[in-house]
């Protein structure tokens, strides 16, 4: 007897569509923080390491553990700018 | 967090308008970032104990001046610059391992005991700083000696 393969091609549909959409969705998180996974549960205190971060290597998840910086990174900090009330 | 951006230079970097006067000494500034410093940290609690406490002490008692603490926030930047330089003569590899690690597990130290370890271990033989946390219940064991805590990455 003859099986219905065509029935199950909108189930193959589905699932290849989901497995793309989580892919490219997981791809795209990762290239973001450099190959490295997202960093979750951040507070202020993560968030101001990471702008620290970002003045010392350009990017928000570059990491160096050169304890010179580069030139500028003593100017280069805004929180003077910060409200303090 | 709010803040005030000059708008006009929006494409360099910020710059502080106010640098430090020249009558400030000055320190090289500690570039490492922060799943160096997250690793590094316990250690440079037992290396630069007392000034850390020291900068401490006089900030509790300066009610909001950064002017009054700058000396010892310099001894403070010197200390930490010259353990992270001991670190990265001795024990290198260790420490490069401990943070990339850190670094791929949204920088929690229960994720990292075995690189930790290793660090420790290195720490201790060449420059004899051990790590202890500073809050654990007397009687207890420190968190990262317990052989199999409740807390891992496998959820169980």
């Amino acid at each position: 007897m003859p099986v219905p393969w065509e029935a199950l091609i909108p189930f193959g549909l589905l699932t290849s569509m989901f497995a793309a959409a989580g892919t490219l969705l997981n791809v795209s998180k990762r290239a973001q923080n450099q190959g490295k996974p997202v960093r979750y549960h951040i507070d202020s205190w993560d968030e101001m390491m990471m702008d620290r971060d970002r003045r010392l290597t350009g990017h928000l998840r570059g990491q160096s553990s050169n304890p010179v910086p580069p030139e500028g990174f003593e100017t280069s900090s805004a929180w003077y700018t910060e409200a303090t009330s | 967090m709010s803040g005030f951006r000059d708008s006009a230079s929006g494409s360099q970097p910020y710059k502080d308008p106010t640098p430090l006067p020249d009558s400030v000494p000055r320190v090289q500034e500690l570039g490492v970032t922060s799943a160096p410093l997250k690793s590094a940290a316990f250690f440079i609690g037992a290396y630069c104990k007392e000034y850390n406490e020291d900068f401490m002490l006089c900030k509790n008692e300066g009610r909001g001046d950064p002017g009054q603490c700058l000396k010892e926030g310099r001894r403070v930047t010197r200390c930490a610059t010259d353990l992270i330089n001991k670190m990265r003569e001795n024990c290198l590899e260790q420490f490069d391992a401990h943070w990339n690690c850190l670094e791929l597990n949204n920088q929690e130290y229960y994720a990292c005991r075995k690189p930790e370890r290793t660090l420790n271990k290195c720490m201790f033989e060449k420059l004899g700083l051990t790590k202890t946390v500073p809050g654990t219940p007397v009687g207890k064991k420190q968190i990262h000696e317990v052989e199999n805590p409740i807390y891992t990455t496998v959820q169980r």
